[in-house]
């Protein structure tokens, strides 16, 4: 296989990006970004090759590198897991990376901005860690690379560093996000212990296994009651299933905050300071997306975990809903994206937590084109509007920048999930998976699935409403502002990236139309034979990240079972056509709303509402309180301890040296006579002294 | 042969006549003194025992004793002088400067 | 032999430097200090290649590189002698100390303006006693040696420091002074209850490791008592909660080059001492204390973090965050498990690197900004952007961000500590609380360089606020480099480590 003989170069390339622009970026043209360019240019090649390998039947699982060598323990290395889900997740952060520089130059270059090699270097960066992160093949390197996936949105977020905003942004999304890494890193070290591995698929050499997986072990200590080798449940004195539902929960913490799920969203909104291709790369392929497509990765860990699971989907749903009713009131174009970002990996949640691991995946593969496309496109606007985002200040764009238009037109169609665009397809899937799985399953999980279902169900009319509220504001009506009616123009290097999306956009949800699947019985649901893998043969045996394991563990394990009240295709075209429904319904009430050329607030109604909505319903307030509020007075008060008691102590220790030898040394009065008595008194006890002790008395 | 407690109590009275002299008297001279009755005090116990064992180590002790003396009291006159000449009095307990 | 011209070389050097002129005492110990410094990296080769699975120096002394044995004194029966000889992990503290002394001295040229022969002489002083330190195998000598990075220190920081240099350097010799002496106490309880002739450290472990029928005072036994009495004597050099309050008073009086030493190198005298003493000598007793030290380590670890939260004082933030950075190796070494003791021995060079690295940085900030205060200064990233993009990848160092050498530390740690048959069920729950530090310790240098770094430029100065001379910003580049080396291939170090901190663990995880 050779093209996996290249693949470490899919992560290389875009590193050497990175330090030729960062030493050399100042004496090339464009400031690096055409070594970026070059790169990813050249990683978005080798993914493809790599895709059609692993679509030939190609599997690749093997350490590369050590990193610790163990003696007498645990030996750490990094390697490289090509399968299906890698390779899909290879060719998305590959294209939108290299879309995104092209993109750059008209929105950095063009623009003049100072400090470009800064940027393409830390572009470089930002790729390569998100790459090395993809085709981790273990836990341990996954984390790594998802912390330098976080030093990456540090330091691009906070690019333009001479404001005061972008570097309080980039600190608020490395510290939240590092709050979410805490958890993940006790789960990493937990599942290290529990386990002494974190691969997350066995290794295989001429079909036997060489290293086991911590998801395959895990199955075994659960369905097969294989428990004598974790040493570390006697340790914790829990059983298999529910220390195993503590390790998912763990690693899950880094995933809530990656992903911006509640309640550690809060970092994302404030990370639009960072320029806007920043942003596109951020929300669709890479920091966001590592959250979701690590529970993906170790799906078979979750797999056996009920509990996880209807976590998981409670999470999902309840940010999908949270965080779409922030977005009808936002005032600026990066907002609602950012808003409409962390609801749609909210519904990515929602689809793992309730079994659908193809939606999950669909979903973050047609998540990423449209939002790398809306976020592009609104980089476009606002180049247009001389860098002012707020849509009220916009309107009428459409004739002056048609391009833009109907590109940013088909990300919002797939955005709302609009027939046949593809959000739709992908969100239909999610709604469908979550609402099948809350009518089989039975008890606690059925509830939580039901629940999760709900809320996505009314996130989609709200998504459909924001969506269209903001192509209204922004390309609709009269120009209510001088820039707006005299824009500025936009080059080949920002209509390009957009074309490729927008056509994308529009046709991505083809590669897995299941309802068309399931009414013409034709086999065109591309994407679930691609993770399910070839039927026969092709992999080894032993591989068991295919979705048709996953289902089985789902099934038999975990208690997830699928209910079809009107018969499986009456229960498809039934889910399909209630959320297309409700989608358009809210298309249909912001275009109601906000049609006119000169549109009104119509949010103001909602009164005190909208207050709350406008803040977010208080989330940074309390977030902000619980640092600066709790933490750091409590830092005080240990500090005037320390400086007070610890030290005090110390301090005193000398003073009382001190004192006691201020009064001790007023015996030496500098009069003769007194020495001579002490003299004779000391003799005198000390004869005494002796005597009693001597018997002499 | 007269006993040795009668040395003995001889040299003790002497000796605390000297002490006595000590740490009442403020006079430099009569300070020096004292310790010419101290140091004697002492050489009539190293006499008094070399008569008893028959061992003239205390004897030759004597002696030292006494050439000791003699040093300490060029040493002491030669202090006093200076003790003069810069309190013009010779009261030990106005010389205090080396003190706290 | 070569530990011997080490010695000799910073020795003659140090005294040479002395008399040498004001104007060239600062290049002539640069350049005499790289002598050691390459002659260390050139051992650390020979090491690497030859005796790379040599064991533990005190357990097996024969294995040990660079071994040298001359007869010296014969004390009241205790036979003593020049023994000196480097394993896993003596040698990589070796050359972080060589190699940290050459840079400190480069970067001393800046701001180190008077007295200069002496200012170098004593740096190169220190550097002979904490060469000998780490590469002593006979107590008296090792003694000598320990003794003996205090004289220069208590110079360097009572003569160059700052306004309350008095009370620092005068804090700082007494503190670690009587804790010597605790310590000497508690170990010669243990050699007078045994038959030892020798003061060779191989010959004192054997007989501690195999002492039986020691006497028991108050129901403690005499091993456990001792055990207390040597850790509070080191603990004070590492330090901990609540042995530690010389330490901030003393980073923030020294001038920068003598901060470099004191949080690179001087701290790892206690960890290395507790490694080599306690958790080697008496491993049973620490074994058996093992939960209540795990506590002192995770107290240090949040209670440091959380006090550098409260600073403004940018060598007191890393000051305190030294504090916690130290308490992870006091969980390393008492889980007694490869990763967790070869974790903390990695943790000691590679916090030596980075706090060397971060005290360096902020020194140089200091030179051009004269002063330290957070919110005294804003936006410096415009002014001298290279040495504010090594400070931040300094301070991502320090947040333990992966592939440069804290992370290794304190993951191979917090790896070693989860499941330590020492600390029984109390393992994970202590772990994850010493963890909660990596979430810290992003909380303060984020503040604290939002604060400083970005934002619009302003500083109250008279003068132009430019870029740093090369000679003070190379020696940031180096440490950087060998940061990143250390963190994108641990075993360069960590191999040596732990085939000499196996025998103690005997196995495990």
């Amino acid at each position: 296989m050779a093209a996996f003989t290249y693949a470490p170069a899919i992560v290389l390339l875009p590193f050497v990006s990175f330090l030729v622009a960062l030493f050399a970026g100042d004496r090339m043209p464009k400031g690096g970004a055409l070594a970026g360019i070059t790169a990813t240019g050249g990683s978005l090649l080798l993914s493809i090759w790599v895709a059609l390998t692993v679509a030939g039947g190609g599997y690749h699982n093997e350490f590369i590198y050590t990193w610790v060598a163990g003696v007498e323990s645990v030996t750490l290395r990094f390697g490289l897991l090509l399968d299906p889900l890698s390779a899909l997740m290879l060719l998305i952060v590959t294209l939108i990376s290299f879309l995104v520089h092209i993109f750059s130059l008209g929105y950095m270059n063009d623009e003049g901005e100072t400090g470009l090699p800064r940027y393409y270097a830390g572009l470089g960066l930002f790729t390569a860690s998100m790459l090395g992160f993809v085709v981790a093949n273990n836990l341990l390197m996954a984390f790594m690379f998802f912390e330098l996936v976080g030093l990456c949105s540090y330091l691009l977020i906070g690019f333009w560093f001479r404001e005061d905003g972008p570097p309080s942004a980039a600190k608020k999304a490395f510290l939240v996000t590092r709050f979410g890494d805490y958890f993940f890193l006790v789960g990493v070290v937990g599942i290290f212990a529990t386990f002494g591995t974190g691969l997350f698929a066995p290794v295989t050499q001429n079909g036997e296994v060489v290293a086991q997986s911590f998801p395959v072990l895990a199955e075994h200590a659960v369905v097969d009651g294989e428990t004598g080798p974790i040493a570390m449940l006697d340790t914790v004195g829990l059983g298999a299933q529910a220390w195993f539902t503590v390790l998912g929960l763990l690693v899950l913490g880094g995933v809530i905050g990656k992903s911006a799920q509640f309640p550690l969203h809060t970092w994302l909104p404030d990370a639009m300071e960072g320029p806007t291709p920043v942003s596109a790369l951020i929300h669709a392929a890479t920091m966001v997306a590592a959250g979701v497509y690590l529970v993906a990765r170790m799906y078979g860990f979750y797999a056996i975990s009920p509990t996880a699971l209807a976590v998981i989907a409670l999470v999902g749903g309840f940010t999908a809903l949270f965080a779409a009713t922030m977005g009808l009131v936002k005032q600026e174009i990066k907002q609602v994206l950012a808003y409409s970002t962390i609801s749609q990996y909210g519904y990515m949640m929602l689809a793992l937590g309730s079994g659908g691991y193809i939606a999950a995946v669909f979903h973050l593969t047609t998540h990423a084109v449209f939002k790398a496309l809306l976020f592009l496109g609104a980089g476009s606007v606002i180049i247009a509007m001389h860098h002012n985002e707020n849509m009220w200040d916009m309107g009428g764009l459409k004739d002056k920048m048609p391009v833009t238009y109907y590109t940013f037109l088909s990300g919002s169609l797939a955005l709302a999930g609009i027939l046949p665009f593809a959000g739709f397809w992908s969100k239909d899937e999610v709604l469908y998976e979550a609402l099948i799985h809350g009518l089989g399953s039975e008890g606690g999980l059925a509830t939580a699935y039901v629940l999760a279902y709900a809320m996505g169900l009314l996130a989609v009319f709200f998504t459909g409403f924001y969506t269209f509220r903001m192509v209204f504001l922004t390309f609709h009506g009269d120009a209510r502002s001088d820039t707006a009616r005299d824009p500025h123009g936009v080059r080949w290097n920002v209509k390009g990236p957009l074309a490729v999306l927008g056509v994308l956009a529009a046709t991505v949800g083809f590669i897995n139309m299941k309802p068309v699947a399931e009414l013409t019985g034709a086999h065109i649901d591309f994407l679930h034979a691609w993770l399910a893998g070839p039927d026969e043969g092709g992999w080894p045996a032993a591989l068991v990240t295919s979705s048709h394991h996953y289902e089985e563990l789902l099934h038999n394990v975990a208690g997830v079972a699928a209910g079809e009240p009107l018969g499986a295709t009456g229960t498809l075209l039934a889910s399909a056509a209630v959320s297309l429904g409700l989608a358009l319904a809210g298309a249909g009430a912001a275009t109601m709303l906000y049609r006119g050329p000169d549109p009104v607030e119509h949010t103001d109604k909602l009164g005190g509402l909208k207050t709350l909505l406008m803040h977010n319903y208080y989330q940074d307030e309390y977030q902000v309180w619980l640092a600066t509020g709790l933490t750091h007075p409590l830092a005080r008060a240990m500090d005037k301890f320390d400086q007070g008691v610890v030290d005090g102590v110390v301090n005193g220790i000398s003073s009382v040296s001190l004192f006691g030898g201020s009064r001790i040394r007023r015996i030496q009065s500098g009069v003769v006579n007194n020495y001579a008595a002490l003299l004779t008194l000391g003799l005198v006890l000390l004869l005494a002294a002796f005597g009693l002790a001597g018997g002499w008395f | 042969m007269i006993p040795a407690e009668l040395y003995l109590l001889l040299s003790a009275a002497l000796f605390c006549i000297g002490l006595f002299g000590i740490l009442t008297r403020r006079n430099a001279l009569v300070f020096l003194m004292s310790v010419e009755l101290m140091l004697n005090a002492a050489n009539i116990n190293f006499v008094a025992f070399s008569l008893q064992h028959g061992n003239l180590t205390g004897q030759v002790f004597a002696l030292f004793g006494m050439a000791l003396a003699a040093a300490e009291v060029a040493i002491g006159i030669g202090i006093i002088l200076v003790l003069y000449r810069n309190f013009s009095d010779v009261d030990v307990t106005k010389a205090t400067t080396m003190r706290w | 032999m070569w530990v011997a011209a080490l010695l000799a070389v910073t020795l003659l050097g140090s005294a040479a430097v002395m008399l040498s002129p004001d104007r060239y005492a600062g290049k002539l110990a640069a350049a005499i200090s790289a002598v050691p410094a390459l002659a260390s990296v050139y051992m650390y080769y020979v090491f690497l290649t030859q005796n790379g699975g040599a064991g533990n120096a005190l357990l097996s002394p024969g294995e040990v590189a660079f071994g040298q044995q001359i007869p010296w004194i014969d004390l009241a029966g205790y036979q003593i002698s020049y023994y000196v000889g480097l394993d896993g992990v003596s040698m990589p503290l070796l050359a972080l100390t060589t190699i940290l002394t050459t840079l400190a001295i480069v970067s001393a040229w800046t701001p180190i303006d008077e007295r200069q022969s002496q200012f170098y002489g004593l740096m190169l002083f220190m550097e002979t006693s904490l060469v000998g330190v780490f590469a002593a195998l006979d107590f008296f000598l090792w003694f000598v040696f320990w003794e003996g990075v205090l004289i220069p220190m208590y110079f360097l920081i009572g003569v160059w420091g700052g306004p309350r240099r008095k009370y620092a350097a005068i804090k700082f010799f007494i503190y670690t002074n009587v804790a010597s002496l605790i310590m000497f106490a508690g170990l010669f309880a243990l050699v007078f209850n045994t038959d030892l002739t020798s003061l060779a450290l191989p010959a004192m472990a054997e007989a501690f490791r195999n002492a039986s029928g020691l006497p028991t005072i108050a129901g403690f036994s005499l091993a456990t008592i001792s055990f207390v009495l040597m850790f509070f004597g080191f603990a004070v050099k590492v330090p901990v909660f609540p042995l530690h309050t010389w330490l901030p008073d003393a980073h923030v009086e020294a001038p920068t080059p003598v901060s470099v030493m004191l949080a690179g190198v001087l701290l790892k005298m206690g960890t290395y001492a507790l490694l080599r003493f306690n958790f080697t000598m008496l491993a049973e007793t620490a074994q058996a204390l093992a939960i209540p030290l795990a506590i002192v380590g995770v107290v240090s670890v949040i209670y440091g973090a959380m006090l550098a939260l409260a600073q403004r004082d940018l060598k007191r933030i890393v000051a305190y965050s030294s504090i916690s950075s130290m308490g992870y190796v006091i969980l390393g070494l008492v889980a007694f498990t490869p990763h967790g003791m070869g974790g903390a021995t990695f943790q000691m060079v590679a916090h030596g690197l980075i706090s060397g690295l971060m005290f360096m940085t902020v020194g140089v900030i200091y030179n051009t900004t004269h002063t330290r205060m957070v919110g005294d200064m804003s936006g410096l990233a415009d002014r001298m952007p290279w040495t504010v993009g090594i400070f931040v990848a300094a301070a991502f160092g320090y947040m333990g961000l992966p592939l440069m050498a804290g992370f290794a530390g304190e993951f191979l740690i917090f790896q070693g500590a989860f499941d330590a048959a020492t600390l029984g069920s109390a393992a994970p729950v202590l772990t994850s609380a010493a963890m909660f530090g990596i979430v810290v310790v992003a909380g303060y240098l984020l503040w604290a360089m939002q604060r400083t770094l970005f934002g619009g430029f302003s500083l109250e100065t008279d003068y132009e606020v430019g870029p740093a001379a090369f000679h003070d910003v190379a020696p940031l580049a180096v440490l950087l480099l060998l940061v990143i080396v250390l963190g994108v291939a641990p075993d360069l170090s960590y191999d040596m480590i732990q085939h000499a901190i196996t025998p103690l663990t005997g196995g495990g995880a």
